[in-house]
């Protein structure tokens, strides 16, 4: 090490305090909009990737940033539900392969996701360990789900009750966990899949009870008049769907009423998406389709406006933390004079106390630069997990 | 600012994702077109109408009634495998809407004569909750009894393969009019048979045979008998009350009836003659000889009523 790179490290270690201040606001201002940068370009890119794969979305009119956020990141409020008629509406066009989603329910913390197979063969949802949901009352775990959850193939998951209050409302459903899908590093890791029609059971729109015709179910029998049948409160519901059980569960009335929050639709080619586009666009249409990547352009352009804003305030303090920081070292310096002057009377050249001076100053910026590198590293390997976990808890 | 803030919370939650994989391709087996239907009739069509190309699966034990099967999630799983799900639609194997089916492949082969379905009589109505009045009401299911609408289910079938293999389409016509010419020929021989019952009146062991009756125009009466098992007193006396009103001299079973059964009908001046609808797998034959055979067996027993 030479003369002065060596006086200048005993000096910044003995003075170790101020050293550590001054690398320590030196690696601030240079991480924090590098940081930033590193973290809004990757979860950008993220949320465009996952919109791009998401051609068209149809819902019922309203916010489309809600529908969007809720259909691809399973995130927010649920959409203003539609029904499983534009799912047939949109397969009778032909021109799409129409994937219904329902969403709004919850197993704990993640997202209870109704759909249909074509949704996992869409997303390229490869099974892990188990099974995809076969019958009614079974479910699929996302990667990051079974992982939290500590679930796997022949456990059980209860669903989070809606209405704890509301006696003749919407109770919790046991779900039997049947297979966990491969990490895809998307949000559909934390998601928990279920068919449709398991989806509008947890919603109370499809049942199973005792047969009112059986002897056992007379003491649930209010009236029978002819083939009418009046059952009270008391008649035993079913909140988990066995073998045994299950072939008495059914739905009312015509199922292409039933609510669904998003059609994800696949037009094979851009002909057809444009068609299928122009079919919604009537002024009395109830209905609106949406390219989701437009939709997360519109948003990135606001998180990019704010970022900006940002990265200007910091800048700002950066510069006044670089003045303090000047400033510190010229205290330092008129501070040091006796030891300066014993340096130049011992026989050291100016330029070599400058040098000492000089390299304390550069080995200062160099420790702080180089904490600022190791720590967006660090950003851009887990800052979103340790993001995401603290914006969850 | 609240749009900025969500904005900000949904980068975080976005973090992390790959590129979206491709979906994979269908599991195609042997290369051959895989058919799962849920009952032998329609099993029997995909064969002829396919022929080699297309593997034909019906996974239901030959001890069960198809109609009334509820397969076990690990065979719900081989049906999703399947490149076309054939059903028979009119609420026949109601597992199907209990189960997880691709939707792309299931194809409703009674869905081209909705307008033709029969209801079932007798079904409970009942109100529980806040849900309000409903019935479990359905449809008589074995549409293939009445051959000319298992001439459609046919039409339906060999559609919904030749949307599979296009290249095929004038060997999948040639199959479909060939079955088509077997499926009239029986019931020009069930018109004619009904010519010769000339509006008597029929029994039936159990309400399975409305297409039957419909499409001849029978004077018919439903039972609930089992072919396996012994009636009890209260059955041979609604038997008897029955025959006061509706003196029938033909009872058709689904199977061989018990022969103490057989015997006893017979001293009441009823012939027993089996009319399997053929929903199961034979144990020989396939299920055209079984509608021939049950068609022999009518034919029969008429010329011995006259």
């Amino acid at each position: 090490m030479s003369g002065p790179l060596y006086l200048a490290s005993r000096y910044l270690r003995h003075h170790w305090g101020k050293t550590a201040i001054l690398v320590g606001s030196i690696t601030l201002i240079v991480f924090l909009p590098a940081g930033l940068r590193v973290l809004v370009g990757q979860s950008a890119d993220a949320l465009t990737a996952r919109a791009d794969a998401t051609p068209l979305l149809v819902g019922a009119r309203g916010s489309a940033l809600e529908l969007a956020l809720a259909s691809l990141y399973f995130e927010g409020e649920p959409p203003e539900p539609t029904t499983w008629a534009q799912v047939d509406r949109l397969g009778a066009t032909g021109l799409a392969r129409a994937i219904p989603l329902h969403l709004g329910f919850r197993a704990r913390e993640h997202p209870i996701v109704g759909t249909t197979l074509a949704y996992l063969d869409f997303r390229g949802l490869r099974v892990a360990a188990g099974r995809r949901m076969a019958v009614l009352g079974e479910c699929l775990l996302g990667a990051a789900a079974a992982r939290d959850l500590g679930l796997g193939p022949g456990d059980s998951l209860v669903s989070s009750p809606e209405t704890v209050f509301d006696l003749a409302g919407v109770y919790p459903l046991k779900m039997q966990v049947v297979g966990v899908l491969a990490p895809a590093h998307t949000p559909d890791d934390r998601a928990v899949f279920v068919d449709m029609k398991t989806a509008w059971i947890l919603q109370g729109l499809g049942h199973g009870h005792q047969d009112l015709t059986a002897p056992g179910a007379s003491r649930a029998v209010l009236a029978r008049e002819g083939d009418r049948v009046t059952a009270n409160a008391s008649l035993v519901q079913y909140n988990e769907i066995t073998p045994e059980n299950a072939g008495s569960f059914h739905f009312h009335g015509d199922l292409s009423g039933y609510p669904i929050s998003a059609v994800v639709a696949v037009p094979p080619d851009e002909k057809s998406r444009a068609l299928l586009r122009g079919r919604f666009e009537a002024p009395d249409e109830t209905q609106q389709v949406l390219r989701p990547r437009q939709v997360i352009d519109e948003l990135l352009a606001t998180v990019f406006a704010v970022q900006s804003y940002v990265v200007a305030a910091i800048a700002t303090v950066a510069a006044g933390t670089l003045a303090t920081a000047g400033l510190v070292f010229l205290l330092s310096a008129r501070l040091r004079r006796r030891e300066i002057d014993t340096m130049v009377k011992i026989g050291a050249a100016r330029s070599f106390v400058a040098g000492v001076l000089a390299a304390e100053v550069i080995v200062v910026l160099l420790l702080g630069a180089a904490l600022a590198a190791g720590l967006t590293g660090l950003a851009s390997r887990f800052g979103a997990d340790a993001i995401r976990t603290f914006l969850v808890s | 600012m609240r749009r900025a803030l969500l904005a900000a919370a949904l980068l975080a939650f976005g973090c992390g994702a790959a590129d979206e994989p491709a979906a994979p391709a269908a599991d195609a087996g042997d290369g051959r077109l895989l058919v799962y239907t849920v009952n032998e009739p329609l099993a029997y069509f995909a064969r002829r109408i396919g022929g080699d190309a297309v593997d034909v699966r019906f996974p239901a034990p030959p001890d069960v009634d198809p109609a009334l099967w509820s397969p076990p999630p690990e065979t719900v799983a081989a049906y999703q495998e399947a490149d076309v799900i054939l059903r028979n639609g009119a609420g026949y194997a109601a597992w199907i809407a209990r189960a997880t089916l691709p939707a792309d492949a299931l194809v409703d082969t009674s869905a081209g004569f909705a307008d033709r379905l029969l209801p079932v009589e007798g079904a409970v109505t009942h109100q529980h909750g806040p849900a309000g009045e409903h019935s479990h009401a359905g449809t008589a299911f074995t549409t293939w009894l009445d051959p000319t609408l298992a001439v459609q289910q046919a039409r339906a079938v060999a559609e919904a393969i030749a949307a599979q293999q296009p290249e095929r389409a004038s060997e999948l016509a040639a199959n479909l009019a060939a079955l088509e010419a077997d499926l009239l020929e029986l019931d020009a021989r069930l018109a004619k048979a009904a010519l010769v019952l000339a509006g008597r009146p029929l029994l039936f062991s159990h309400p399975v045979y409305q297409y039957l009756q419909h499409r001849y125009g029978l004077n018919a009466r439903s039972l609930h008998w089992e072919p396996d098992e012994t009636p009890d007193t209260k059955a041979w006396r609604e038997l008897e009350a029955v025959l006061a009103e509706h003196p029938a001299r033909l009872l058709l079973w689904e199977a061989e009836p018990l022969p103490e059964a057989r015997t006893r009908l017979e001293k009441l001046g009823l012939r027993s003659v089996v009319f399997d609808p053929g929903s199961r797998r034979p144990a020989t034959g396939d299920w055209l000889s079984v509608m021939q055979a049950n068609v022999e067996r009518l034919e029969s027993a008429l010329l011995r009523e006259r």
